[in-house]
Formats: structure tokens, C-alpha cells, sequence
């Protein structure tokens, strides 16, 4: 399998709010599964998507792979190698390989930090370089991303937020990332410097064959930008699968809900007819509670029209993930 | 036709000094909007064109000097006519340099003890606000319930803390939180993003005011509330009937929920007129910019075809070195030969190119 850069096996991560020194006397576990056992492979120069709510565990997802957070249990095998329990210093040369755009513009840029002196950081960090070489590499790098030569004397909060995306993917690229976690890469711009950083990016991964992780919230650039998506709930992937396919025939009734929720294919016919459904279904979410059958049958339109079959809510049992149809698998007793 | 103005905006400026710069910032530029009664108007436009400022002018809200300098902000309500930004040249002194302001000079403190006096009646009664983050707009301290009574007795005739508990109940029924009487006794922190926002709308329905504006309501939350909150404010715009100013740089939002729509750039309007015409995808009688706008938003079948989206060159305006010309010129696609030298040096006036139809653009006048 040597064209699947990056696999994940049963990776799982766990908080726990109430630990500390004295939780063993607390008694209770009070354990929240931010990822649950979540299984997916990427290959080289492929997209895969991430989407699901806010709190359902994507950017975990994210940070764990790139071991800022260590994983509870479960394997991330990167180019071949299980980097799961590797110290600091044996993942070092990987580190360079597998970067992450951060979703906060502001927070990821050093304020105090001119542009050059930020791109130079991330370069010195990794490699040896003199003046000359360190000048050049960079004139490079703000090619690659299309940002102007004037701008590497200015402070972060003297760019626009399409400016400071680019420097932060410029800094990725700075070490010679081969896969990059990009979280939220476009949920802070504009629809016009949206396109901008898509374009961009897009074009990045067929110049140097990189691989992402597109971790979003928006759903028309996940399927525009992905290959394969993988739609999670609570922790858990509940649907993945190329992302033609997701997007337009989804199998599962959270993929289904979620899609059909964006706000442009709302007529107003739509609008009246949730204002007859029932109510209840869409609570509030509970992550201390999941364990309890299928997560999402609280909230289901096919568990409610079916009227609440038993095996969805039995406590004992979960759905897996099952593959119902060429690399397409779902969670749910009853796909659509 | 504009036969029953609430709210009417003209000619307003609110500048910023950037003191690194030595420069003002022209943030809002001479800006003219009118609220009709009921109707919806939204404004669109990349961040940084001056949407949000414009609304926190009309509320008085901003404080950063020199701040609002010029316009008249006409409120009309139950036939009183009141202008929110009266006698303001008794505090600002502007001297004007070859038709371009050069030096502004304000009384700020005495115009901030001025416009308090001016607004007390007005801020949070007739004109509310719902702002872009509702976790961090509420007080953190105290039950939502607790804040939206606390509005109430304060805004309307209501002093009985039992009937305002009553009133509270009820609008919090109407934005379709679940059990009212459980949330009521919430703090803000205990209720998720989408039941913050119903949260504020309440608030700021609560005082039954004549100008509801709503800053980005659903920037920031996620696509399947997002469209629970967009309804809900549709349906309250027909129940409710408030009218509102609708800021959100989400053209879909817009499109959906206004009755009319402004496009600004750069401190200006340069496009207004009926939603369905300015933001039809079909329609090609509009500004450069709104196209450009409509067309970087991915479509179907570019989804489908995996397609390079049409992203607008460049940057948004820098409001400090604005250019002598279209404001949208360094970035617009649509510049021919013919029109170029008055486009780059001469700034267009709004022209009326359909009934109630105002586009800025040299395009639309004849040669």
C-alpha cells in the first residue's frame, strides 16, 4: 500500500473534565469520547473531507493526528510507519511532512513577529539555510501563494484574513509538508477570498501532490474540494464515502438532514413545512450521554417515521459502520 | 416607492484615525440607506466594506475618535420625526482640501454626553440590536430569563416584575426554545450557540421596537442551526412584522429573508435595489462588484465538475489610500477602453438604471 500516506485505525481520544489527582476518589468515570473509534485511510494527492457539527470532534480529530494532543488508544500510520507512541524526538522528521493550516487567523500568527521573520522561523526550524538561500526560498514560497514581496515587512494585523491564511499556508509549506490538516482553512473570509484560498489550494496539490485533511463546517466546499467525505456525529464517523455521493445520494439520515439544510435550497415551501414537523427532534446535544443505542437516534427523522423501533434505542447494542455499497459506509440499521 | 421611510440614512460618514498611519480611515463614506415600514433591507459586502460600522453609527455606538462626522440619521415613529445625529456640526469642524476632507476636528466627550441625550429614548426601545456573538453579548452572570425581564421592565410600560415574567415566557415561546419555563433560569453559558441567538432575538424583539438590525445573526454557527435561525427570523418577519436592517456578508441569507438589498464597498453603497434583481444570478443589469460577488460563490454544477471557482482579484479597499476613482476599479473585470479614463479618475454617481434599481458604476451612463 505504498500510495496511502496516511491511515487511521480505531483511533480513539478521550477526555476526561473531572481528572486530577483525586478523581480516584470521586468514584465515578465521567469520561467524554471526543473521538471514538474512527477508522479511515488517505491516499497521496487526495482530499478527504471532514464535516459534522460544531463539538462532534473534528479538529480532535486533527490534532491528534499530528500528535499535538497523544490519542487514548487506536494506530496512525504515517507513510508506513506507526507514529502513535513515537517520542518528540523520533517524530521530529515527521513533523515536517504533516502540518496543519489553524482555523484562527490571529491566533496562529505570531503578533509580534514581522511576515519574513514568521516565514524564517518555520524555516530555520527544520533546515539549515544562509542569507542567501534563506531570501530565495522565501521569494519562493510567496510565489507559491501568490502574496506580494511588500508585505514581508508588515505585522500580521496589517493583512487582510485572506493575506494571513496565505502566510499560514506559505508556513506550512515552508518545512515541505506532504500532508496538511487544513482546519476551517475558509470559515473566518469572505465568499470572494473564499474562492481565493480554494483555487490556491487546490492548485498546491497538483503542483506538489499534497494530501488533505479539509476539516469544514460548509458544505458545498467540502464536496467541491474533497474526494472522499466522511461525515461524523458525536465522536463517531456515521457516513463516508466519495463525495459526489455524499452530497447527493446520502444513505445515512444525519447526512441526509445536514445537507438538505443549507440555506439556498430552502424555498419557502421548505420553510412551512418544518414549521408543521415536530419540534423535539432537534435538542440540544448530549456528549455525556452517548452511549445509549445509536447517538443520533434522539434527533432521527427515519427513527421517529419509524416509529421508534426498538434495536435503534436498545443500549446494549451500537450500529457500525458497515460497507453497503463500493467504498461507501454508513452507520445505521436503516440506511435510506 | 419609498412612501413610508422608519429609518432613513443620508449621507453618513464615520472616519477612524489610525494614529501609525497618520491617516484617516473613511470607513463609512457617505452612505445613504432607507428602512421602509415592515420591509427588510440587508446589506451585503466583503468584511471591511463598512456594513457594521453603518449599523453601530445609527445606534450611537461608536466610540473610537474622530467617529461619526456628518449625515442625518431620520428615525420615524408613530409620527414623531427625530433626527439621531442632530445638531452634530456644533461638534465636528472639517476643513476640506480640493472637495477631499483633509482635517477633522470633534468634540468628543461633549458629543458622546450629546448623543446619550439624543438616544436614551431610542437605544434598545425603538432600535434594537441582535449582535454577531450572542455568548458574548449576554451577561454571563445572570439567568437569560432574568436579562430579557430586566429588558423588558426597563423598555416597555411593563413594571410588574410578575407580567414582565409573563412577557418574557411568551417571547421566549416565540423564538421556539424548548420549554421556556427550564431556560428562563438558565445562564447563558448553559445553552448552545443556536438557543443564544433565539435568546437575544427575544430580547431584542422584547421591547417591540420600530428598527430591529441584526448584525451577522448566523455567522459563526452551524449549517443545519444556521437555517433553523434563518427561518425562524423569516417567519417572525411575518408575524412580528419588525422592520429590520439586515447585516450579514452571507449572500444566500440575504437573499432569502430581505425585501431589498445594498451592496457596499469600501465605506459606499454601490449597488441597491430589489433583492430578487440585484442578487438574481441571472440578471445582468448590475454592478461589476455584485456579479463578481454572485459568482464566487461555488454553484452546483461547478461542485459537480469540480470546477476552479471565480475568485474577485485582490484585496479588499484599504480605506486609507482610497483611489481618486471607482472604488472598485483596481479589482473590477469589467473595464472597457472606452470607459476606462473615467473610471480610474473619476469617482460614478448612483444611477437609477429600473424603478428603485441604483447602480454605481460608469457602465450604466452613456458616453
Amino acid at each position: 500500500m505504498i500510495d496511502t500516506i496516511l491511515e487511521v485505525q480505531n483511533l480513539k481520544k478521550h477526555y476526561n473534565p473531572n481528572g486530577g489527582i483525586f478523581s480516584a476518589f470521586k468514584g465515578k468515570e465521567n469520561v467524554i469520547p471526543a473521538v471514538d473509534d474512527v477508522s479511515f485511510y488517505i491516499k497521496e494527492k487526495e482530499t478527504m473531507g471532514l464535516v459534522g457539527e460544531t463539538g462532534c470532534g473534528k479538529t480532535t480529530i486533527g490534532r491528534t493526528l499530528l500528535k499535538l494532543t497523544p490519542a487514548t488508544s487506536g494506530k496512525i500510520i504515517f507513510n508506513g510507519t506507526d507514529i502513535t507512541h513515537l517520542s518528540a524526538t523520533q517524530f521530529r522528521p515527521f513533523r515536517k511532512k504533516m502540518q496543519m493550516i489553524f482555523q484562527d487567523l490571529d491566533a496562529a500568527l505570531n503578533p509580534k513577529m514581522r511576515i519574513k521573520a514568521i516565514l524564517r522561523e518555520a524555516l530555520t526550524v527544520h533546515s539549515r539555510l544562509n542569507d542567501a538561500e534563506m531570501d530565495r526560498r522565501i521569494s519562493e514560497l510567496l510565489e507559491m501563494v501568490n502574496l506580494k514581496k511588500s508585505k514581508l515587512t508588515n505585522f500580521p494585523n496589517e493583512l487582510s484574513g485572506g493575506e494571513k491564511r496565505r502566510v499560514g499556508i506559505a508556513r506550512t509549506l515552508a518545512v515541505g509538508a506532504r500532508f496538511i490538516v487544513a482546519d476551517e482553512p475558509t470559515s473566518a473570509l469572505d465568499v470572494s477570498i473564499q474562492a481565493q484560498v480554494i483555487n490556491l489550494l487546490r492548485d498546491l496539490q497538483k503542483e506538489l501532490g499534497l494530501s488533505y485533511l479539509f476539516i469544514s463546517h460548509d458544505l458545498r466546499v467540502v464536496e467541491l474540494v474533497s474526494h472522499k467525505v466522511a461525515v461524523m456525529y458525536l465522536g463517531q464517523i456515521v457516513e463516508m464515502g466519495l463525495a459526489g455521493r455524499i452530497a447527493n445520494a446520502p444513505r445515512h439520515p444525519y447526512t441526509a438532514v445536514l445537507w438538505s439544510s443549507l440555506v439556498d435550497k430552502k424555498s419557502d415551501e421548505s420553510v412551512k413545512n418544518e414549521k408543521n414537523s415536530k419540534e423535539g427532534q432537534w435538542g440540544v446535544f448530549d456528549f455525556e450521554r452517548p452511549y445509549a443505542g445509536c447517538r443520533f437516534a434522539p434527533r432521527c427523522p427515519v427513527y421517529h417515521a419509524k416509529g421508534r423501533p426498538e434495536i435503534c434505542a436498545d443500549p446494549g447494542l451500537s450500529p457500525q459502520l458497515e460497507e453497503i455499497d463500493d467504498a461507501h459506509q454508513v452507520r445505521c440499521y436503516f440506511p435510506l | 416607492m419609498m412612501d413610508d421611510p422608519v429609518l432613513k440614512i443620508e449621507n453618513l460618514r464615520t472616519y477612524f484615525y489610525s494614529r501609525s498611519k497618520q491617516a484617516f480611515s473613511r470607513a463609512v463614506d457617505g452612505v445613504n440607506l432607507v428602512l421602509e415600514k415592515g420591509k427588510t433591507l440587508g446589506i451585503v459586502g466583503e468584511s471591511g466594506s463598512g456594513k457594521s460600522v453603518t449599523a453601530l453609527s445609527v445606534m450611537g455606538l461608536v466610540t473610537a475618535e474622530p467617529g461619526v462626522i456628518s449625515g442625518n440619521i431620520g428615525l420615524k415613529n408613530n409620527g414623531i420625526q427625530k433626527n439621531l445625529l442632530q445638531d452634530i456640526e456644533d461638534y465636528v469642524k472639517i476643513t476640506n482640501d480640493n472637495g477631499r476632507i483633509a482635517e477633522v476636528s470633534k468634540d468628543n466627550p461633549g458629543w458622546q454626553r450629546h448623543i446619550d441625550r439624543i438616544l436614551r429614548g431610542v437605544r434598545g426601545k425603538e432600535i434594537s440590536m441582535i449582535f454577531q456573538n450572542p455568548k458574548v453579548s449576554m451577561n454571563p452572570f445572570s439567568s437569560v430569563g432574568q436579562q430579557i425581564k430586566e429588558a423588558i421592565m426597563l423598555n416597555t410600560p411593563i413594571n410588574n416584575p410578575q407580567e414582565a415574567r409573563q412577557r418574557t415566557l411568551y417571547w421566549l415561546e416565540k423564538v421556539k426554545i424548548d420549554s421556556p419555563r427550564l431556560r428562563y433560569d438558565n445562564n447563558p453559558y448553559g445553552l448552545s450557540g443556536g438557543m443564544c441567538q433565539r435568546a437575544m432575538i427575544a430580547m431584542a424583539l422584547s421591547s417591540e421596537p420600530s428598527v430591529l438590525i441584526a448584525d451577522e445573526p448566523t455567522t459563526g454557527l452551524d449549517a443545519t442551526i444556521q437555517s433553523k435561525i434563518v427561518s425562524l427570523l423569516g417567519e417572525l418577519k411575518s408575524s412580528v412584522g419588525v422592520t429590520t436592517l439586515l447585516i450579514s456578508h452571507d449572500i444566500d441569507v440575504i437573499k432569502v429573508l430581505s425585501d431589498r438589498v445594498a451592496v457596499m464597498y469600501g465605506g459606499r453603497v454601490l449597488e441597491s435595489g430589489p433583492s430578487t434583481e440585484v442578487l438574481a444570478a441571472a440578471h445582468h443589469e448590475n454592478h461589476p462588484y455584485t456579479a463578481a460577488l454572485l459568482a464566487s460563490i461555488p454553484t452546483a454544477q461547478q461542485i459537480r465538475a469540480k470546477s476552479y471557482l471565480q475568485a474577485i482579484k485582490g484585496d479588499v479597499l484599504d480605506t486609507i489610500n482610497l483611489p481618486t476613482g471607482c472604488r472598485f476599479y483596481a479589482r473590477c473585470r469589467q473595464v472597457t477602453e472606452q470607459i476606462k479614463k473615467q473610471c480610474k479618475y473619476q469617482e460614478p454617481e448612483l444611477k437609477e438604471i429600473s424603478t428603485n434599481h441604483h447602480v454605481r458604476c460608469w457602465r450604466y451612463f452613456d458616453a
